[in-house]
């Protein structure tokens, strides 16, 4: 497959990847963003003393742990119309893809939480702090500092994640290795050249998390 | 030295001989000597080539598939791919031939071979039974329609209709049904015989298809440009098949009608 | 026609049966290899020998940062042309193996690089070789910050091993999509495979917050 690997064919493609990569790079970092928000909720409500609260969270994201996104997409496309909800298909996407990773993000941050001694709080506690103002002032700055690989790691899997969104039909970096292999039936140029682009976006990730990570410590040096 | 010059020699008949088996054996005779004919295959939905209700394999190219080995005196071994692992399975050579619903279009045809086309077919329109939408003439420019990624069907539909918005997607025919009655879609596109035996499977009457097809288009099978003998082969095949009635016996029970409803 | 599809359904219950198994057979058995050769790896990344340790970090990113469905395709499709002929569900095991050694490695290089340093000073300090020193001071301790994302990590595996079906592995997944092109009712048949993935993958999550609780004895309250 390799012997022929046709270069032209794959410039004539670039502004279908182009616009694909663009696609995905927004797509998902809407949905990490929304991911975080979603887990730092989810696991405020989980770790809080809130009974309900605490046990609806833990149902969340254990179900979404344990079932594949695929099947959670399809319950999102196919199953909210039936009971008249009906979203465009990049809505549908990112929604999906959100609350997802955030059941993830819930249990990273919870880890980075649990890992934080209790003393703190309690320090929190003595000093007439309230829960939001101990989740702001000390739990969550630590947190994140200490949660940062897991978070990126995530983050990597989110983006390869919303290569499903392809069956959506919405339009994004598989699908135009997809595309040029259904066209001319190259299948080593389309699928090799996806794997460039997600690459390139790995490490984009990568390079702002070490980013993130120096400038967190550096603030913790202060 | 004279053990050096005894293994050069060595070496350089065991590359002859290598070439010599490379150039000898075509995949006719690599079939032949295997005893067994590959073949990769989509599991796309009824006609074709589906899962019946028992688990079985079956549908009319797999038929037309046991038949060829069956000619050829070999076993058939069914690889089964998703599209995407198809056309890699043909090239990489893990399979001898490729049998799918599949349009032989010039470009693709740029990277491999196909033998005559056995059967004809067209892409049609089709609706939600209570859609506005009643004639070919009712799809204005804007309307949803839902299509197969990389389909014959989305190229006809482009050709047919001006400035439609487009949905694609992968995994068969009966999920551009679901896209339509779903009301994703406003209407979808597809190959004629795959709607009519795909619909079948969904309540009576919530679909509608439109009158008249979009395009007339070949089916073929494929097999690669380094097998020209596999390639002759299948031309005789299906010249004999039609001539002495197999070819047109299995259309009608699987593709013409849906006779095969009662037996899977 | 609801129930006259959930017959349908049913018929083919034992089908899906078969295709759980395979998930289990794919997913536990490169589960294991990749266990191993993770751990490997990891202890060569948080080791002192530069070049080793970047060559695994090579390796890392790559496999990370690219499609697992590429890597499939790679193995199965491009590795016959170097002379390496596989069939599907060696093939499949192989590309997973060698995914989840790439996660796991990172994971455990993490847990490794966490124990402060003062304590393999100490080991030597103690004369302690560097094989006592692995053995009995970093690994046990690394192992509480290893353990409970490592099986969360098994979690992610079992469902990423659902791709494997695009070489003819038939799956869970691989199962839904043979069904639903005659039983049309897409919710139902997915719902189905997303209660097999429920059923296999938590039982898993509970062992790695049994592991957690175990291994981390803190009872965070905020």
């Amino acid at each position: 497959m390799l012997e022929a690997f046709n270069f032209r064919v794959i410039l004539e493609y670039m502004p279908l990847y182009g616009q694909c990569f663009l696609a995905t790079l927004w797509m998902s970092g809407l949905a990490l963003l929304g991911a975080i928000l979603v887990g730092i909720v989810a696991c405020g409500m989980r770790l809080g003393q809130v009974r309900s609260l605490s046990v609806l969270a833990g149902i969340f994201i254990e179900s979404i742990r344990s079932t594949p996104l695929l099947v959670q997409l399809y319950f999102f496309y196919f199953g909210l119309p039936t009971l008249g909800i009906m979203f465009p298909e990049w809505v549908t996407g990112v929604i999906a893809l959100t609350l997802n990773s955030g059941a993830y993000y819930a249990e990273i941050i919870r880890s980075g939480i649990q890992s934080i001694d209790s003393g703190q709080t309690e320090a929190g506690i003595a000093s007439g702090m309230n829960y939001f103002q101990r989740m702001r002032y000390i739990i969550l700055p630590q947190a994140l500092g200490m949660t940062i690989r897991p978070m990126l790691g995530q983050a990597i899997v989110l983006v390869k994640d919303s290569s499903l969104l392809s069956l959506i039909s919405i339009l994004e970096l598989t699908r135009a290795g997809q595309l040029l292999t259904s066209d001319r039936f190259m299948p080593a140029e389309g699928f090799l050249t996806t794997a460039v682009f997600y690459l390139i976006l790995y490490y984009m990730l990568k390079w702002f998390s070490s980013w993130s990570e120096k400038r967190l410590i550096f603030r913790e040096a202060h | 030295m004279k053990t050096v010059k005894l293994f050069s020699v060595f070496v350089s008949l065991v590359m002859f001989l290598g070439f010599l088996g490379i150039a000898s054996a075509g995949t006719l005779d690599e079939i032949a000597k295997r005893g067994e004919l590959r073949i990769a295959c989509q599991t796309q939905g009824a006609p074709f080539s589906f899962v019946d209700r028992n688990g079985e394999r079956t549908g009319s190219s797999v038929e037309l598939c046991e038949m060829i080995a069956k000619e050829m005196g070999v076993k058939v071994k069914f690889l089964n791919y998703d599209w995407d692992g198809l056309i890699p399975a043909l090239l990489s050579k893990k399979a001898d031939m490729l049998a799918a619903d599949m349009t032989p279009t010039l470009k693709r045809a740029m990277k491999i071979a196909f033998p005559d086309p056995y059967m004809y077919t067209g892409s049609v329109i089709f609706v939600k039974q209570d859609s506005p939408i009643k004639t070919l003439k009712d799809i204005k420019p804007g309307t949803k329609m839902a299509a197969l990624l990389g389909s014959t069907g989305e190229t006809d539909a482009k050709k047919a209709f001006k400035d439609l918005k487009f949905k694609t997607y992968k995994g068969g025919g009966p999920l551009l049904i679901n896209a339509v009655l779903s009301g994703h879609a406003e209407a979808g596109v597809n190959d004629i015989s795959a709607v009519r035996s795909q619909v079948s499977n969904f309540p009576p009457n919530s679909v509608r298809i439109l009158d008249g097809q979009l395009s007339k288009s070949p089916l073929a099978f494929a097999v690669r440009y380094d097998s020209p003998d596999l390639l002759r082969w299948l031309d005789l095949y299906f010249l004999h098949i039609s001539l002495d009635g197999r070819l047109d016996k299995n259309l009608d029970y699987w593709v013409n009608s849906l006779d095969w409803k009662k037996d899977h | 026609m609801l129930s006259f599809y959930f017959q349908e359904l049913m018929r083919s219950l034992p089908y899906f049966l078969e295709g759980a198994w395979m998930t289990i057979a794919v997913s536990g058995l490169s589960l294991l290899a990749g266990t191993l050769i993770g751990f490997v790896c990891g202890i060569i990344r948080a080791g002192r020998n530069k070049l080793l340790r970047a060559i695994i970090g090579i390796w890392v990113d790559l496999i990370r940062g690219t499609p697992f469905l590429v890597q499939v395709f790679i193995i199965f499709f491009i590795l016959p042309s170097a002379g390496i002929e596989l069939e599907a569900f060696p093939a499949a095991v192989i590309a997973l193996t060698n995914l989840t050694a790439s996660f796991i490695c990172e994971i455990v290089a993490s847990g490794i690089i966490a124990v402060p340093k003062g304590q393999s000073e100490a080991a030597t300090a103690s004369g302690l070789s560097n094989y006592q020193q692995l053995r009995y001071i970093v690994l046990p301790q690394a192992m509480r910050t290893i353990v409970p994302p490592l099986v969360g990590q098994y979690v992610l595996l079992v469902k990423d091993s659902s791709v494997v079906s695009a070489i003819g592995v038939v799956d869970i997944t691989r199962v839904g999509w043979l069904t639903v092109q005659r039983v049309p009712e897409g919710l139902m048949v997915f719902g189905l495979v997303g209660l097999l993935y429920f059923a296999i993958c938590y039982p898993l999550i509970n062992l790695s917050g049994y592991l957690e609780r175990r291994m981390t004895i803190v009872n965070t309250k905020l």
